[in-house]
């Protein structure tokens, strides 16, 4: 190949430096952060004058920031949940139908991902409005779970069309009914798409905040929007150490869905 | 009149303008060993998918001891198969493969257990028991999906080229297997495959398929020995056919002339024909000798090539009017310093070569 990486010369270096900086700027922030929610200046002075752990014990002697991760992660369980039922329906269908208008059914379930958010935050508003589901956990769970559903379907979908569906035909003619064949064999065959959806899907919802902002109430608030909301009110270390919760759990899935990937390829 | 086992009755399949299957009509007897053999797309594969279940034929019936097939759903034909592509269940252990078909029918643990234990055996697998199938070789996969098919005492095995992803050594191998696991179980077997050694091999009876028809129906022997069609005598095994021109026949023997003038009596006629109708001569490459003996009949060819195949030779030749022939004497029959390209006589029986309308 013309652009190997072994016979690329200076330009192994080059890429390699580059690659670096990328990786810096979009890492730098977040590693700030961190370090930031440990400092011990209340202005969040860079570098930390000492260090302190006051910050964390501050956000868990506050209800309201406990009340918001818990907000947040129910909602992004029962949206992984809706995600993974939705999606392994809809890869069925897109994997194994044959009817007209698969491809565009296809791109219709993907646009969440290309959409621009606000806008789908602004529409689901004003047709939540009307409904009554504003400021609601329902509300909530479904507007994410539009949201997260290219990131359900995508996984399931791909593990699907690499699961050779003679093997479901093999179980039926060992006389199991089709419905049994999918259980029992089918989708255990393909856990390792599922697992990836559902945590795919559960973080979609979970670190997801235009729409959340349009969704939330005063009673009712994910962690992102609360973080938001104290970010406009005052710039406290509290805001980084709550960011920073977000992000270790968010971290903790992804590599809890890179292990999962792993161990199943061997 | 005795019901036949299985019977397949005028079935035919069609897709949109194309039929794949024409009034395909076959009765097995019980415990048989018959090979659907045909090249791809003769509806082998499609005649056994509509006994399985998984293609309903547009008209025709399968009849399993006088019962229709036809109506009952796949999962509750209890018939066995064993697939072209590998599909143990991955995530399940050999023996919990085996089990499957038995938990599926809420059988007790004891007899499930002691079911999977006969077929481990039956296919010389019980140390692999554990396993999962991603930890087997292609063959032990087949031979695992082969003891799953045979858990539940299934009245017929289907086997769909079950061994077309396996290299030939291995193939062979397996091929014994399953002849000894049909002699111990007494399973009646169809099987299909494209490969006619493989079907020679293994089977009771061969179906010849053709474009969606039996061609012929009958032992190895029969097919390789009396092909009813030059299609049969094309397939299986090799053979050259030779234009020629019918002059009579008395009694079932032909006499004809080769294109190069020569005139040759005793040949089998396959159906009648006309004085001086077109027609194609069929011998086989090892029907033809290297010594003249009293009944033979004779051919003037140019020798082109000669190889040493182990137990034969192969020899190219050509006859005098051009035409390419194969040849396969034994090695024994012919010195190596005979390979220099020279023209030659070579002979056949009359009685081993067969005519066909061209």
């Amino acid at each position: 190949m013309l652009l190997d990486y072994d016979h690329m010369g200076w330009l192994k270096t080059a890429l390699l430096g580059f690659t670096a900086l990328v990786a810096a700027f979009l890492l730098l922030p977040v590693v700030f952060i961190v370090l930031l929610s440990f400092g011990s200046s209340r202005w969040l002075a860079f570098p930390p004058p000492g260090w302190t752990l006051n910050w964390y014990q501050e956000l868990f002697a506050d209800p309201s920031w406990l009340e918001a991760a818990l907000t947040s992660a129910r909602i992004a369980a029962l949206t992984a949940i809706l995600a993974v039922l939705i999606g392994l329906l809809a890869s069925f269908a897109l994997v194994r139908g044959e009817f007209r208008g698969r491809e565009i059914l296809r791109g219709l379930l993907l646009t969440p991902m290309v959409l621009p958010v606000v806008v789908f935050a602004i529409a689901i508003y004003a047709f939540f409005l009307r409904l009554g589901l504003g400021g609601t956990t329902i509300g909530f769970v479904v507007a994410h779970t539009v949201l997260a559903l290219p990131f359900a379907i995508i996984p399931i979908a791909t593990a699907l069309e690499g699961f050779d569906k003679s093997i479901e035909d093999a179980a039926i003619v060992c006389g199991a009914s089709p419905l049994q064949a999918k259980l029992r064999i089918t989708l255990p065959s393909i856990r390792i798409g599922i697992f990836s959806a559902a945590i795919f899907s559960f973080l979609a919802s979970w670190d997801e905040v235009v729409v959340a902002i349009f969704m939330a109430s005063p009673t009712l608030q994910t962690l992102p929007v609360k973080i938001w909301g104290s970010l406009r009110a005052d710039l406290s270390p509290v805001i980084a150490a709550a960011s920073s919760l977000l992000v270790g759990l968010t971290l903790a899935l992804m590599i809890v869905a890179a292990l999962l990937r792993r161990k199943f390829k061997t | 009149m005795t019901q036949p086992f299985l019977s397949i009755r005028k079935l035919r399949k069609a897709f949109g303008a194309f039929t794949a299957v024409h009034d395909v009509t076959l009765d097995i007897p019980k415990g048989e060993f018959l090979t659907f053999l045909g090249p791809s797309g003769s509806g082998k594969s499609t005649t056994l998918y509509a006994i399985v279940g998984f293609q309903d034929p547009s008209s025709g019936d399968v009849l399993l001891q006088g019962k229709s097939l036809l109506a009952v759903p796949s999962h509750k034909r209890n018939i066995g198969m064993v697939f072209q592509r590998y599909t143990l269940f991955p995530h399940l252990s050999v023996a919990e493969n085996v089990a499957f078909p038995l938990r599926v029918r809420r059988r007790p643990d004891a007899e499930v257990k002691k079911k999977v234990a006969d077929m481990l055996g039956l296919v010389r697998l019980e140390s692999f028991a554990e396993r999962l199938p991603g930890a087997l070789s292609g063959g032990q996969q087949q031979r695992v999906a082969l003891a799953r098919a045979l858990a539940y005492d299934p009245p017929i095995l289907l086997m769909d080229e079950p061994l077309s992803a396996l290299d030939k050594k291995l193939r062979e191998e397996i091929q014994a297997e399953i002849r000894r696991i049909h002699r111990e179980t007494g399973v009646t077997i169809l099987y299909v495959t494209h490969d006619q050694e493989e079907a020679l091999h293994l089977s009771d009876r061969i179906a010849l398929f053709k474009d969606g028809r039996i061609e012929q129906t009958g032992t190895g022997e029969d097919l390789y020995l009396r092909p009813a069609t030059d299609f049969v005598a094309g397939f299986i095994g090799n053979s050259n056919f030779l234009a020629a021109e019918h002059l009579e026949t008395v009694g079932g023997a032909a006499t004809i002339r080769l294109a190069d003038g020569s005139l040759v009596s005793g040949i089998s006629a396959n159906g009648s024909f006309e004085r001086g109708q077109k027609t194609r001569l069929m011998i086989r490459p090892e029907a033809f000798r290297l010594e003249r003996n009293p009944a033979s009949a004779e051919l003037t060819v140019d020798v082109v090539d000669v190889a040493f195949y182990g137990e034969r030779r192969r020899i190219v030749a050509r006859t005098t009017t051009g035409q390419e022939i194969d040849i396969r004497p034994t090695s024994a029959a012919m010195a190596s310093q005979d390979a220099t390209p020279s023209r030659r006589q070579v002979f056949f029986d009359p009685g081993a070569a067969f005519l066909f309308p061209a």
